[in-house]
């Protein structure tokens, strides 16, 4: 399956009468935007508002972040059995607009999370303080229940982004990269000495506000599969997860995934990458006995000498990844793993909440707990209500000036567990 | 199946009374089912859930069920549930100890009710459940 990624590089965003792409310029129609989101009768506001690097802005809460892309050749088109219709994906040419996102925030459920800042101290540990932001703020009608809430918001991202990713359809492309991964025995007999590399990618999958979707199926209902690695790119995979901001997953870094990315780029030089194995994050402990023992099923049965594990989350999901770890070593692949830690505010305490023998070779991406302080702002996109009681704040942080301080956890993808960030642990 | 829920979320509790055994007090803390789910594995009961389901972490919300049962659905490791419940117990210490529990208005409370019986019904509704 081959994909070529047309990467239109986006330098600024504005308002306008029309959406188009013009000289690096994302100009954006407010208006279609809200009459898109307002298509559904259980939002009954949509603002939309502009976030640039540097900018004294803050947004939040998030619950999403989605990167506009549009298919504009081979089968299928963006988030299929989610805005489109079911096909497979990944294969023939998209084009994304580099730089540019849509957000979505608002008030979803009563507990408020996820800052993302644009400039100051706090602006590092988000990726989205560097991109231009075409932010959504989304209110939901008078006793909308919470499930059909987060729905709401769930589509009015996706489908705002799809819209938006339109407008670089008959864009010519800044850079094309392609990225190619072969039926297995071909791939194998491609680069016959290179080790056999693989990345088993855990989905988010608890419940309410902790879901995730492949091709629109529930990742708590289906059972470890086999995905090219190009199927996430054209969004076969989208977020339904809004709590922890600082390890959430969101759907634009499905479309990005860094370890995906990585191993494309030594593809062919240091390793042969085979492929994604797909798992879930179940609450049930017979779903992980039953999800892990084919994890490592699939991970023999394709013959990997080596993989990558991802997950997202902290407690139940570290359950998951240890088994994973454990039974795919057991089965004779060499396993690393790629997490974020919470060992306390002192540092001192276990990070993970399980752990076996196995795992010996982790990645850290930093831990969620430490405390820093974000300046105020000349302006909130969302809200800032309550931010004593933000996931990350506590009584008595927020000062008059509109200061507060935090854990690092209340920042979106501050911590994210598959490395899209600029945190990390070192053992000396 | 022979199960329990045991849980502080008054929403489970009214949902399935009927169906399962049921341990539930209103004032109990996450510790307090914590520690009633590790008595009832020292009793000889076995986890089907995972005591830290959801990513909402023991210092950020009030409400915790877990389900238990007399049978066993998978062919786990000796002492795996106690090593999981002890390592739940000495998480939420952890998390506690660093930031106590927000004093959080009915508003949030009764949406961190909703999203602990999301987790629950999305177990609840799995067939083996209803194996007999």
């Amino acid at each position: 399956m081959k994909l070529e990624l047309g990467k239109i590089y986006i330098h600024d965003v504005q308002f306008a009468d029309k959406t188009y792409v013009e000289n690096g310029t994302l100009f954006v129609c407010k208006e279609e935007i809200e009459k898109l989101v307002l298509e559904d009768d259980r939002l009954i506001s949509a603002r939309v508002e502009l976030a640039r690097p540097g900018e004294s802005v803050r947004i939040a809460p998030v619950k999403d972040v989605i990167e506009p892309r549009v298919k504009v050749d081979g089968p299928g088109a963006i988030f299929p059995g989610v805005i489109n219709k079911v096909k497979q994906v990944g294969e023939g040419r998209t084009h994304a607009l580099v730089g540019s996102t849509v957000i979505t925030c608002g008030r979803i459920v009563g507990f408020q999370e996820g800052v993302i800042d644009m400039s100051g101290p706090t602006a590092k540990y988000t990726p989205f303080s560097e991109t231009y932001n075409v932010c959504v703020v989304i209110e939901p009608k008078e006793g909308l229940e919470t499930h059909d809430y987060e729905a709401a918001g769930r589509m009015a991202g996706l489908k705002v982004a799809t819209y938006v990713g339109e407008a670089g359809r008959n864009v010519e492309p800044d850079e094309i990269v392609t990225y190619e991964t072969k039926p297995l025995l071909e791939q194998i007999a491609q680069y016959p000495d290179l080790p056999k590399i693989g990345y088993v990618h855990m989905l988010q999958s608890q419940g309410l506000l902790h879901d995730t979707f492949y091709y629109g199926v529930d990742a708590k209902k289906f059972i470890p599969t086999l995905m090219y690695p190009t199927e996430i790119m054209d969004g076969a995979i989208v977020s339904g997860n809004c709590v922890a901001p600082c390890d959430k997953v969101t759907t634009y870094h499905h479309l990005n995934n860094p370890v995906i990315e990585d191993l494309y780029k030594r593809h062919g030089k240091d390793l042969n990458f085979i492929g994604v194995i797909l798992t879930n994050e179940n609450v049930f402990l017979a779903d992980k006995e039953r999800c892990s023992d084919m994890v490592a099923k699939l991970a023999q049965f394709i013959g990997l000498d080596g993989l990558l594990i991802t997950e997202e989350g902290y407690g139940n999901p570290d359950t998951d990844l240890m088994m994973n770890c454990k039974k795919v070593t057991q089965a004779g692949t060499k396993v690393v793993i790629i997490t974020d830690e919470f060992p306390g505010r002192d540092g001192k305490s276990q990070s993970l909440a399980d752990a076996v023998p196995e795992a010996d070779t982790m990645v850290s991406c930093g831990q969620g707990n430490i405390i820093v302080h974000f300046p105020a702002m000349d302006h909130v996109i969302g809200t800032l209500d309550f931010v004593e009681t933000m996931i990350g704040g506590y009584e008595g942080c927020i000062k008059a000036d509109g200061s507060f301080d935090a854990e690092l956890q209340i920042i979106i993808a501050s911590t994210i567990a598959n490395g899209f960030n600029k945190l990390a642990a070192r053992t000396y | 199946m022979d199960n329990v829920m045991v849980t502080n979320n008054c929403r489970c509790f009214e949902k399935w009374k009927d169906i399962f055994q049921m341990e539930f007090e209103e004032g109990w803390t996450y510790l307090d089912v914590l520690t009633k789910a590790r008595d009832y594995i020292h009793q000889g009961y076995h986890l089907l859930t995972h005591p830290l389901a959801g990513s909402v972490k023991p210092n950020q919300t009030p409400f915790k069920s877990i389900i238990l049962s007399k049978d066993t659905l998978e062919d786990a490791e000796e002492f795996r549930d106690l090593v999981l419940i002890e390592d739940s117990i000495a998480a939420y210490h952890k998390f506690i100890k660093g930031k106590p529990l927000p004093d959080w208005p009915e508003k949030s409370r009764e949406d961190f009710r909703t999203v602990d019986l999301s987790l629950m019904e999305g177990v609840v509704s799995n067939p083996i459940m209803n194996r007999r």
